[in-house]
């Protein structure tokens, strides 16, 4: 297997002068790129980290957050990276569950920590933006050597990214991601979205998402160009998309709808680089399709997947008008099945065409698993294929239509939030009997947060002490957009929370106005 | 506590370091990406803990409070109540 440092340097021997990455008006070539992603490496190894050591890091979009990734697969480095808005708690226990040994931060998140009791770094810490006590300023990198570290017995198998899945609370899942993955990822994208070294592809999620990631490293192992939005809103997007001229893009659906939006509402620049574009994470409605196409004037793809199998389906907009429903086919390195569930124990038949069930899939590309949770993976998993906890069904020519989800999980601008964290965290105010967080239904993010409460006899709740207290102690993505307070939730006859019926058992109440 | 300007300006720049070019007391920091518009609520939560004050449900929708320098003239304002 080509390994990601190797084949990075590789292109900064072959095409020094090339652009290969802008980001925030800054932007270096692959040979100043290649002197900061070796400079990064003797950083980290002056500083005393080693192979095997895991890093966590507030993950903000630079051209240092993308240097990193390198410098990590390189000397056999594992990355967290994390949320920086998710509240200390969630911090305490990513760092805790994905053995975290460093910290690379800002010094904003130093103060933070400290503000609140602090936290034990067992390894080293790094300021990034100037002097912090008891830390490595990342200053220091100006000093260090531009020569590429000579490393060994780095096998592309170690972890290099563990992405957690689980917001603040319990046990999160951390998925466990090597090298290899985002190599053997970045190729199948290659191969099916016909990307060449010309491409310039624009990445403009956080980098501590998979999607993001995958959008820097390969234009990189590639030697084409990667354009690094800094920050989201429509208004950069289009910006950035007018000056830096992008070829290639993978969006998240919810930011195609904002993007289009913004256009019909103020006077928006020509925007015809793009050669493709693929929607990610939710189906968008054809009349968005159509709009964007005119505008963008390029092929549309739509595709499927999910953070552990990567991508698992695509489909163009043009080359199959008559599958508009669809998510499209597999790519050649996945197979999918549709399981039927019988009474809830076993998930080994096959549903007929047009039959709903649950979409598993066996890819090459999926993950390593879930570190150190090896038993949970293997419960997952059927005779090899993954249950992606999503239903849908095969039409008769094999191709693939989402219909819904049959975990308890709340995508919210694609962004996955567990309903259970949110339970736990606002469960603890002394004025709450009970409380569960739902889906709702909403026309610009898809999905936001809901929240369902009961509250103590006794005592009279406020829903603006509600909603502070879940600013204080939530992530902003975790925030409940609509509280409802109700006499009970509702329950089966084993008293186990029906999550799903919240939302009907609320406009039964005739609360949702 | 630290003075309100400061205090604001290091909220806003958490992540990214806001350019020196950018003149930042008419800088809206939601339409620029410096505050996502969910995050928005807690920043305000942060604003009323650090300096004790209470925003009213008007000051909320004035899009105002989107402003760095207007934000920083209404949080003294409250201060000097």
């Amino acid at each position: 297997m080509s390994k990601l440092a190797d084949l990075f340097y590789k292109n900064s021997l072959e095409t020094p002068r090339k652009t290969s990455i802008w980001c925030d008006k800054k932007s270096l070539t692959y040979v100043e790129m290649a002197d900061l992603v070796s400079k990064y490496s003797n950083l980290l190894i002056t500083s005393g980290i080693k192979y095997g050591d895991h890093i966590a890091i507030p993950m903000n979009n630079s051209i240092e957050s993308v240097a990193l990734f390198f410098s990590a697969a390189e000397l056999g480095i594992c990355l967290v990276p994390l949320n920086p808005t998710l509240p200390l708690e969630a911090i305490k226990s990513a760092m805790h569950f994905g053995d975290m040994k460093h910290l690379i931060a800002r010094k904003s998140f130093f103060n933070e920590l400290d503000k609140n009791g602090g936290l034990e770094i067992p390894g080293v810490s790094i300021c990034l933006d100037g002097d912090y006590p008891g830390t490595v300023p990342f200053s220091m990198i100006d000093g260090m050597s531009s020569v590429r570290p000579k490393i060994e017995n780095i096998t592309g198998n170690e972890s290099l990214i563990l992405t957690m899945t689980s917001g603040s609370t319990g046990n999160p899942k951390p998925i466990d991601i090597s090298q290899k993955n985002k190599y053997d990822r970045s190729m199948a994208h290659i191969r099916v979205y016909g990307i060449t070294k010309d491409d310039r592809i624009l990445a403009a999620t956080p980098l501590y998402h998979t999607l993001a990631e995958r959008l820097v490293i390969l234009p990189l192992i590639l030697g084409a160009t990667a354009i690094l939005l800094p920050r989201f809103t429509p208004a950069l997007w289009l910006k950035c998309v007018e000056e830096q001229k992008p070829t290639f893009t993978i969006a998240v659906s919810v930011q195609l709808a904002q993007i289009l939006e913004h256009m019909k509402h103020t006077e928006s620049p020509d925007i015809t680089s793009f050669r493709s574009i693929v929607s990610s994470s939710a189906l968008l409605e054809e009349k968005v399709k159509l709009e964007l196409i005119e505008k963008l004037r390029c092929e549309f793809h739509e595709m499927y997947g999910t953070s552990e199998t990567s991508t698992i389906t695509n489909i163009c907009f043009q080359k199959t008008p008559y599958k508009q429903k669809s998510v499209g086919l597999p790519f050649d390195e996945a197979k999918i099945r549709i399981l039927r569930d019988d009474n809830n124990t076993d998930f080994d038949t096959d549903c007929a065409p047009y039959e709903i069930g649950e979409i598993a899939c066996m890819s090459s590309l999926i993950c390593k698993g879930y570190y150190k949770h090896d038993a949970m993976m293997a419960a997952l998993t059927i005779d090899g294929y993954f249950r992606t906890g999503d239903l849908g069904y095969l039409d008769e020519d094999g191709y693939l239509y989402f219909t819904g989800r049959k975990k308890e999980i709340i995508i919210t601008g694609a962004v996955n939030v567990y309903p259970n964290d949110i339970d736990t965290v606002v469960g603890r105010m002394p004025e709450i009997e009970e409380c569960a967080a739902f889906s709702y239904p909403d026309n610009r993010l898809g999905e936001v947060v809901a929240l369902a409460i009961v509250p103590k006899a006794e005592f009279e709740i406020n829903l603006r002490t509600v909603k502070t207290y879940c600013a204080r102690n939530l992530a902003d993505f975790q925030q409940p957009h609509k509280i409802f307070i109700i006499d009970q939730l509702p329950k089966n006859a084993m008293g186990k929370l029906q999550r799903m019926s919240i939302l009907s058992h609320i406009k039964k109440m005739g609360l949702d106005t | 506590m630290k003075n309100v300007k400061e205090f604001i300006l290091d909220y806003l720049q958490r992540e990214y370091t806001i350019p020196d070019d950018i003149d930042i007391l008419s800088l809206n920091y939601i339409e620029s990406g410096y505050i996502d518009s969910l995050a928005m609520i807690q920043f305000i939560a942060t604003l009323e803990d650090e300096f004790n004050i209470t925003f009213t449900d008007d000051d909320l929708v004035n899009p105002d409070i989107k402003v760095v320098g207007k934000l920083i003239k209404l949080v003294e304002s409250k201060l000097n109540k």
